[in-house]
């Protein structure tokens, strides 16, 4: 069964104007990508991605957006809310190397993921991008993982100018980089020694930037970055309108597969993503009504 | 001879007899994909209603140890996106599609069904029966013999397709009701709708946890009811039944089926037992079958009919 929990909000910091983080001290037992469902009973249930989750804590980092978040962006230490969750897919594991690639508010959860791709042992390179450097969050605390981050603005007003996908596109250029490496056969070259430069004794190896990229942001950053994601492998994690998270309602179904974003997803696999033909064209809202993007 | 899950409802041939029913996965025409590919046998759209319905806020679902709550609140796309995307599916399939219709006036019905004539559904089903929307339109259309006796009459003499009464359980006397539907002309039932409706409170908050307060119940826990009321119906007309209510596993299935059910259908089992819940129950019943020596669902026994 899964159990509806009421939680106090045990911190709340201020990350942007608009943007807030919620933690709430409670062992939430999710996997990075997973989302869960959080009412105040005075009128909606939203779906919210994890940003952090210990052995003893979990945070969700919340955009202002509406009425249900405005209302969520009153409240104070102590205030209970009622979580149910955590549902959903979540991320591969990779031990490689990996490129993140985030967008605006949603680019917390990977937080939470970098975290435990570090513990797996992955070399990552995260790029974090927002419209500008007042929308810009978490640059702080990826800057105490032990990963590369870079940090964008569609402004350039702080990090690289550009978007996410700008930036992505300038890294994964000839993601397979052809590199001379010296023939493991020839011998450490001594002073002098010519035989070290003669023909056959360097091979061209191709060796791939990244072996996995993983998306977080608007659906549309995320369609914009799948066409240079060829010969990678890739997920990507969707936020989309959810009312029973269950799998029952059909609300998040996409076309054509029948996926269920609150099943079968958030975080959907490439082989997935080439199949879905409503990614990036529309999506369906509260009353099933297509939506175009 | 080789066992089949092969059956007949209406006159159409079905490869098997699950059913997947209104309000489950019905809103998009890969939600039909996704549960035929699965095992279901025919499928239902979501009740439709002339314009658009968002549905109720959040919280819409409630879970406890014996099933759920839910007050979805006729969330639909209208009929006119909605037969779009039946009209999508049809294209790919000859799986049978039951279109759920619901208004609260017989004028409005026969606009429906007028829309649904028009589509390339196979049965049109009638939602007399939600518990989820009494705020806005009081006590179910199903509750009233003389409602469900006009609105089934009006609804027959325009429909082109065989029509479905969807009961309701929340009622003193289900026999009568399906009765009067059966006389005026309806050509198959579909019981029961949720029961209750009813209610959970979160006590740290002291709140109801469903924002409507209410919802109807569904689950495992209401199968006892659901056969009750279906054995009933099934003592007292001669039209075909569509039998849910907590039906979760094989054995439940074949419960609906000695009942008097001639379909089944299976809902908040597929939270359960995931959407595969279709191709899970439809080997559970064939292994029953199998153990049993029956060849196909006809041979399955039905319990004796009640001396009504």
């Amino acid at each position: 069964m899964d159990k509806r929990i009421t939680l106090k909000i045990a911190k709340i910091e201020d990350e942007a104007k608009d943007i807030k983080t919620f933690t709430f001290k409670h062992k939430l037992d999710a996997k990075p990508g997973q989302f869960i469902m959080l009412t105040d009973f005075e009128g909606g249930e939203k779906p919210f991605s994890i940003s952090d989750c210990t052995k003893e804590e979990f945070s969700i980092t919340v955009k202002r957006i509406g009425e249900f978040t405005s209302r969520l962006f009153q409240k104070c230490v102590g205030d209970y809310v009622s979580i149910r969750g955590a549902y959903g897919s979540s991320f591969f594991i990779s031990k490689n190397k990996v490129l993140l690639v985030g967008g605006g508010y949603a680019v917390p959860t990977f937080y939470f993921f970098a975290k435990v791709l570090l513990e797996a042992g992955a070399d990552i390179t995260l790029i974090n991008g927002a419209r500008t450097k007042a929308e810009h969050i978490f640059a702080d605390r990826f800057n105490e993982l032990d990963i590369k981050a870079i940090n964008a603005t569609d402004d350039g007003s702080f990090g690289e100018k550009g978007t996410a996908v700008d930036v992505a596109e300038r890294i994964l250029a000839n993601q397979l980089v052809s590199k001379l490496q010296p023939n493991k056969l020839v011998s450490k070259p001594q002073l002098g020694d010519t035989k070290h430069f003669q023909a056959g004794a360097w091979k061209r190896e191709n060796k791939k930037k990244f072996d996995f990229v993983y998306a977080s942001g608007p659906e549309m950053m995320m369609k914009t970055l799948q066409p240079l994601l060829k010969g990678v492998d890739y997920e990507f994690l969707f936020e989309r309108y959810m009312k029973c998270a269950i799998g029952i309602c059909g609300n998040c179904t996409m076309d054509p597969l029948g996926i269920r974003l609150c099943v079968e997803g958030p975080v959907l696999p490439k082989k997935l993503m080439e199949q879905l033909t409503e990614f990036g064209k529309y999506h369906r809202d509260a009353a099933g009504k297509r939506v175009k993007y | 001879m080789q066992k089949s899950l092969k059956t007949e409802f209406l006159g159409i041939t079905i490869t098997s007899p699950l059913v997947l029913p209104a309000g489950v996965m019905g809103m998009a025409f890969s939600g039909f994909n996704i549960s035929i590919e699965n095992g279901a046998g025919i499928v239902t759209s979501k009740s439709l209603t002339l314009k658009s319905r968002t549905g109720h806020k959040g919280p819409v679902v409630a879970e406890f140890e014996g099933g759920f709550l839910n007050c979805m609140g006729l969330c639909n796309p209208g009929i006119v996106d909605g037969l779009a995307e039946i009209d999508q599916f049809k294209e790919r399939s000859d799986i049978p599609v039951i279109v759920s219709v619901f208004a609260t006036n017989t004028k409005d019905f026969l606009e429906l069904t007028k829309y649904v004539n028009k589509s390339q559904a196979d049965f049109l089903e009638l939602n007399l029966s939600c518990p989820n929307v009494f705020d806005e339109f009081g006590i179910p259309l199903a509750a009233s013999q003389d409602e469900v006796h006009k609105i089934i009459k009006a609804v027959k003499q325009v429909s082109t397709l065989p029509v479905i009464a969807k009961l309701s359980p929340n009622v003193y006397d289900i026999v009568s009701i399906a009765k009067t539907a059966e006389s005026a002309g309806a050509d198959a039932l579909c019981m029961i709708n949720t029961v209750g409706p009813g209610m959970l409170i979160d006590t740290k908050m002291v709140n109801p946890v469903l924002f409507n307060k209410f919802g109807g119940l569904s689950g495992p826990c209401v199968k006892p009811i659901a056969l009750k009321l279906i054995y009933q119906t099934y003592s007292a007309v001669n039209i075909p039944i569509i039998g849910m209510g907590g039906v979760t596993y094989g054995e439940d299935a074949i419960e609906m089926l000695m009942a008097g059910a001639i379909v089944i259908g299976v809902g908040t089992a597929v939270h359960y037992r995931g959407i595969e819940v279709f191709n899970k129950i439809n080997n559970e019943i064939l292994e029953f079958m199998d153990e049993n020596g029956y060849k196909s669902l006809k041979d399955i026994p039905r319990l004796e009919k009640l001396e009504m």
